[in-house]
């Protein structure tokens, strides 16, 4: 079947996941923020908005595209960096 | 300190494919990692022996794992060492520990060898207990913390259901570690240059003193065996006449029997005695 | 090719620059970022000629020229290996260029197929109208494009500078240049120890372009100069590409889409067949997906299930999934090309050429990368690292044609992403030929009353047309 759910999608991709993150989320200031266009835009889906009106980042599957933090209007709510050396996304065809 | 790592390169389960149709493999899919449990016994291996210590890093593969062997050096491996032989049959603990074994008799012999206690692609598990054999040292596997004492070693290993032992070894020894027991550290931009820079020495069967023919073991090593199916256990259905409140209590903790062992006291042989006596209760032998 | 007397080059750099409005190396749009804090290397950092910093088509270029030159270069890479974090298409229409570098690269480089086919395709939500080029005279040596795969692509391409004698670093993420006065002399690899000193940084580090900003060469970009690339490779069998897409034996085709194919976000699909998989995806602007709050995967899986999309994918199983942004706003997001020490060349200097009939960003990085290569050896022969120096990259890029041709399409982008190219147009030619196509025993008529009565029901005037005609004539045509 050609049309598969995301999680099916993101586990044909190889991520080394470090113990620490390289993007941190500040929640104070997505509290205040009603466009949320992070939630959207990140193609791995991984912030996920929260009933107490926050927003939940899991960094473990980032492609480190960069969408979110051009996506988010909201200065400074999201401290992007890449991972450390060796980690994170490895596309072996892309 | 003299400490050497026996270090294997395994696919990283993440890129393990399997094709659902024809059940194979996709090599072409695959990358490579150093096994979990023996980057844990580097890291240990890097922290006993301190910086005026000497850790040598051994590896039993092909020239492509050389890249696990440079992992080593860039965390701060004093040298490291590629074995090989393209008569290595596939998946072979005896010759992979008896390799390993004819390199560390040759030189300075290390005070300690530090492994995975199994490998996260195979994992059976053998080669802390061949290579031991072949250096005819003491060995102990399932390792979770290691203290040094003189030529003492105190260890502490995993049994079964969270228990631990505290075993002390004396040194020389073969100690195999648990994956989880520490993480290697993130290596400096000096030690990965040194390491990326550096030329990976390789010993072939002549240089350890072999042969193609030392090689051959018996063939039937290891018997497959395959587990009989568990039993089916009914299900449980709780007295329908009793409240809702003792029904949850029965479906929770009725028709379950906890599983317990048996701590046997006694002389070896009347203990020995006993175990088979069980198995054979239970039809296992 | 021959270089031009000094006198010659210099007249002729202050022309372009007159032209495309560049002044000390600046460019008209991109304000440079307020100066940020400048660390100095620490005592006994290693010394190279050259780091170029990200090992894809332009640092590799770059390190290669270098090496060759028989300068002490560093290739500093982040990922595992070079591509392992690279996604494009992927279409690479330098082979040309790259055939300047490595005579005939396509026998050695792992190439998936020469592109003889291209399509390009007006989508509404049920049909599509398509220009269908195809030509046997790209099938010939050095080709005019190949399809591949980035992470095997540029593992290569970087090995080819290794052998010229690059030093390549894996694993090492740079996140500052360090300064000493106003001259740009190592940068800063996130690890402990991690100083190293340079002659010249070249900044090959990729669309997000860090390095730039860090140095205040680049400033911050709007969601609406970037766009969010989502890919799948789909393992499809050999036999089942060629007759599929109509082709012979490595030849392959490259279709680009545009209209209803992303919905109302602004953006195009792609579609690139490889040896034994199709590389295909969407492109959709960031701050289009942001407002219409569409999430890219979904409207790939639409793009999929399109009619004119679903039969050519039928069958396919999802080898890998990947995301990327691409720079998209040309001409008006380059930085500041260079300053003392320093280049930036490739994505990270938004070199990237999308303009709706043109998806073209690989053959620019190589371009530039040999430009920034070249410029940091000549700099080298005259032991001048100053900005003065270094700016004869821009001459260099000039004589490649990358600058000229950013230049004279700085309308393109703003065009392509306005909503009626996007949607409008493609739903016009659409009905338009629906109308000359559909047989219903009404009388024939013409093409101008169908032209005309397909405008007046999508109720844009002529006048909207003939403005957008001298757009895209101004875009793309003079």
């Amino acid at each position: 079947m050609v049309s598969i759910p995301l999680e099916e999608r993101m586990r044909t991709v190889r991520f080394k996941v470090d113990d620490r993150p390289h993007i941190v989320v500040n929640a104070a200031v997505c509290n205040n923020c009603s466009v949320r266009a992070c939630v959207y835009v990140c193609p791995a889906n991984l912030f996920v908005p929260l009933d107490d009106g926050g927003i939940l980042f899991n960094y473990e599957e980032c492609f480190e595209c960069g969408t979110c933090y051009i996506a988010c209007n909201q200065e400074g709510a999201i401290q992007w960096s890449y991972p450390r050396g060796g980690y994170g996304v490895t596309f072996r065809e892309a | 300190m003299r400490i050497a790592v026996c270090l294997k390169q395994v696919p990283d389960p993440a890129t393990v494919e399997v094709d659902p149709l024809t059940a194979a493999l996709d090599t072409r899919r695959l990358l490579y990692i150093a096994s979990p449990a023996d980057t844990a016994a580097l890291e240990v291996a890097l922290q006993l022996a301190g910086a005026e210590g000497h850790v040598s890093a051994l590896c039993v593969g092909p020239p492509a794992a050389d890249a696990v062997l440079r992992l080593a050096l860039a965390a701060g491996a004093t040298e490291a060492r590629r074995l090989w032989t393209p008569f290595l049959p596939l998946q072979a603990p005896a010759q992979t520990a008896l390799l390993l074994a004819a390199w560390l008799q040759r030189g300075e012999a290390p005070d300690l060898v530090l492994c995975g206690t199994r490998s996260s692609d195979q994992g059976s598990g053998q080669l802390p207990a061949l290579l031991a054999e072949f250096l005819e040292w003491p060995v102990v596997c399932d390792v979770t913390q290691i203290t040094l004492e003189g030529d003492l070693a105190r260890v502490q290993r995993r049994l079964d259901r969270g228990a631990r032992e505290e075993l002390e070894v004396r040194l020389p020894a073969v100690l195999a570690v648990e994956a989880g027991i520490a993480r290697l550290r993130h290596a400096s931009l000096t030690g990965l240059m040194r390491a990326e820079r550096a030329a990976i020495p390789v010993s072939e069967l002549d240089d350890l003193g072999l042969e193609p023919a030392d090689l051959a073991f018996p063939a039937a090593t290891t018997r497959m065996v395959t587990p009989p199916r568990p039993r089916t256990r009914p299900i449980f259905t709780p007295d329908s006449t009793r409240p809702a409140h003792e029904r949850i209590t029965q479906i929770i903790t009725a028709g379950v029997t906890r599983k317990s062992g048996k701590v046997l006291e006694g002389p070896p042989d009347q203990m020995a005695e006993v175990v088979v006596e069980f198995l054979r209760e239970r039809g296992f032998v | 090719m021959a270089f031009l007397s000094k006198e010659a080059s210099l007249a002729l750099v202050q022309r372009v620059h007159r032209l495309i409005g560049i002044k000390n190396g600046s460019t008209p749009h991109g304000a440079p970022q307020p100066r940020r804090q400048r660390s100095a290397p620490r005592p006994g950092a290693e010394h190279f000629d050259v780091i170029v910093v990200g090992a894809g088509p332009a640092g590799s270029a770059a390190a290669l020229v270098a090496a060759r030159a028989g300068l002490k270069v560093l290739l500093l890479e982040r990922g595992e290996y070079p591509g392992s974090k690279n996604v494009s298409g992927a279409a690479f229409y330098g082979s040309a260029i790259l055939n300047e570098l490595i005579p005939n690269w396509w026998e050695q480089a792992p190439v998936e197929r020469y592109l003889t086919r291209r399509v390009l395709a007006f989508m509404t939500a049920e049909t599509s109208v398509a220009i269908d080029f195809r030509t046997t005279r790209f099938a010939e040596p050095p080709y005019n494009g190949f399809s591949i795969l980035r992470p095997k692509f540029d593992r290569w391409f970087a090995d080819q500078a290794v052998a010229a004698g690059a030093f390549l670093l894996n694993a090492a993420v740079v996140d500052e240049v360090l300064w000493e006065d106003d001259q740009v002399v190592g940068v800063r690899v996130r690890r402990d120890e991690g100083d190293l000193r340079a002659d010249v940084v070249i900044a090959c580090d990729g669309a997000n372009s860090f390095l730039a900003k860090n140095a205040g060469l680049q400033r911050e970009f709007h969601a609406h100069e970037m766009s969010l690339g989502v890919k799948e490779v789909l393992e499809l069998d050999e036999g089942a590409i060629r007759e599929r897409f109509h082709l012979h034996d490595n030849d392959g085709l490259a279709i680009e889409y545009i209209g209803a194919i992303t919905e109302e976000v602004s953006g195009g699909g792609f579609l690139y067949t490889n040896r034994d998989s199709l590389s295909l995806g969407v492109i959709g602007q960031i701050s289009s997906l942001a407002e219409h709050r569409r999430r890219p995967y979904e409207l790939l899986e639409t793009f999929k299930r399109h009619p004119s999309v679903a039969p050519l994918v039928r069958g396919g199983r999802v080898r890998e999934y990947s995301a990327h942004v691409i720079p998209e706003a040309g001409w008006n997001m380059l930085p500041k090309l260079y300053t003392g020490g320093m280049l930036v060349a490739g994505d990270a200097a938004a070199l990237c050429f999308v303009a709706g009939l043109y998806l073209e960003g690989i053959n620019y990085a190589i371009q530039s990368g040999m430009a920034a290569g070249e410029a940091a050896v000549a700099a080298h022969q005259e032991r001048d690292f100053s900005a003065r120096s270094l700016a004869r990259y821009v001459e260099r890029l000039r004589a490649r044609h990358v600058l000229t041709d950013f230049a004279s399409y700085r309308h393109a982008p703003g065009l392509v992403n306005s909503p009626r190219l996007q949607n409008l147009y493609p739903e016009l030619i659409a009905a338009g030929a629906e109308q000359v196509f559909r047989v219903n025993g009404g009388p024939k008529r013409k093409l101008l009353p169908i032209a005309l009565d397909t405008l007046r029901r999508a109720n844009i005037s002529p006048v909207h047309v003939l403005q957008d005609a001298w757009q895209a004539g101004r875009s793309f045509g003079w």
